[in-house]
């Protein structure tokens, strides 16, 4: 079980990443990455989301019927959703109201039904947790550098600390969407270039495909 | 019964269905009292910042609240009336159309709206780091005081001197470089907030 954790973990984070190897969450990495507190927020969110849906969908997995797993998955997930909008808006009304619409966007997150039909499906419910937090860390790792990077260079801050000197002028493509394409590329390619060069001990997963999206 | 036959899968679509749904009403309803009481601060802080009143922490600005202020909201929308330093003030909140979505505004103006005491903004979508730099103090720091009998012209493109306007008197303040579009919203948003003071302090 230690050492199937300890495989799941890896796999998450690095020789499966869901956004560096599986390209998935796409859509949110180029959108929220502008700013560190707001992706902070969110990648927590996509990785709770993604642990608890799994381990619901993995407890629930011999009960559901094949016809309705698609319609199963999307309710469970869409409950943990909506309420992680309910706890911000009651306990975090600052962080719900610049996050706006994106909270809602988690659901249409790919990594969260990927996980759920690529691992939940086959694995316990424990596991199931685990895999949905490592690849939410896998997500967040990603989405921090390049956060990191943007609001370094848009803002001149991190996390709304003020780094780079006053006379520092932002570069206003660093907030804007295009920025996080030219990030996202350069760090897909820096990781696939370490990987290649170190090949993976263990076989990459075979039937990881998830559904293709955003 | 069959896992896979039509009853059971009907039957076990909607008790999981309604399962769900169950506790998320429940979890809507336990903190819909807070949700309330979080929306109401923020409307609260607002106009405190518009009318330039400072204050330490939430209970202290619930409490300059209700000391200060006097609802005069209308069917127009929600206002209020206030005296700060002997001077009467009228404050409105006024919603218009930004760049991306609704922009929510506090402004708080002389009764004659001949002078803005202040402007703050309750909700907006604007690009962050462009357009959403309406909500630096840098930009909003210039309406305070400044004159408005004739509205108010918030300065884009080559007319902006790019280092703010300090002069009170001319009605005018500097847009937010690289975000024209939101800056000429804004100053729609500010000048019909400011003839709903005038309709409102007409009506006295």
């Amino acid at each position: 079980m230690a050492s199937k954790a300890l495989t799941v973990l890896k796999e998450n984070v690095w020789t499966n990443n869901p956004v560096l190897i599986q390209i998935l969450g796409i859509c949110s990495t180029l959108a929220v990455t502008n700013n560190l507190r707001n992706t902070l927020v969110m990648t927590v969110g996509v990785a709770l989301t993604t642990a608890f849906s799994s381990m619901t969908l993995s407890a629930m997995k011999d009960l559901i019927p094949r016809k309705v797993r698609m319609i199963v998955q999307v309710l469970v997930i869409s409950f943990y959703v909506i309420l992680i909008d309910i706890v911000l808006r009651a306990y975090l009304p600052d962080v719900s109201r610049q996050l706006g619409p994106y909270v809602g966007l988690i659901i249409t997150n790919c990594i969260i039904m990927g996980r759920a039909e690529a691992f939940a499906q086959a694995n316990k419910p424990l596991l199931s947790f685990w895999d949905g937090i490592t690849s939410g860390l896998g997500y967040m790792a990603v989405l921090m550098a390049i956060a990191a990077v943007r609001e370094l260079l848009g803002f001149g801050s991190l996390f709304g600390l003020r780094v780079l000197p006053a006379g520092f002028t932002p570069w206003t493509i660093m907030v804007m969407a295009p920025s996080a394409f030219f990030l996202v590329a350069i760090t897909i390619w820096a990781a696939k270039t370490m990987q290649a060069r170190k090949p993976a001990k263990s076989a990459p997963r075979p039937a990881a495909v998830a559904p293709q999206g955003r | 019964m069959k896992k896979d036959s039509l009853v059971y899968t009907v039957v076990f679509t909607f008790v999981v269905a309604l399962a769900f749904v169950f506790v998320l009403a429940l979890a809507n309803d336990l903190t819909a009292a807070r949700v309330a009481d979080n929306k109401a601060f923020a409307t609260q802080s607002a106009v405190l910042k518009a009318l330039g009143v400072d204050y330490a922490d939430p209970d202290e600005a619930r409490r300059l609240f209700a000391e200060l202020t006097l609802d005069a909201g209308d069917a127009t929308g929600p206002a209020w009336k206030a005296t700060i330093d002997g001077q009467s003030l009228v404050v409105v909140q006024e919603t218009g159309a930004g760049l991306w979505g609704a922009i929510t505004i506090m402004l708080a103006a002389r009764p004659d709206a001949g002078r803005v005491s202040g402007v703050a903004i309750l909700a907006q979508n604007e690009t962050p780091g462009l357009g959403g730099r309406i909500e630096e103090a840098a930009f909003l720091d210039q309406f305070r005081g400044e004159r408005s009998d004739g509205g108010i012209d918030v300065a884009v493109g080559a007319e902006l001197s790019g280092l703010g306007d300090p002069d009170p008197d001319n009605g005018r303040v500097d847009g937010v470089t690289g975000a024209s579009r939101t800056s000429v919203a804004f100053g729609t948003i500010v000048n019909a907030a400011l003839a709903r003071v005038r309709a409102i302090s007409g009506g006295l």
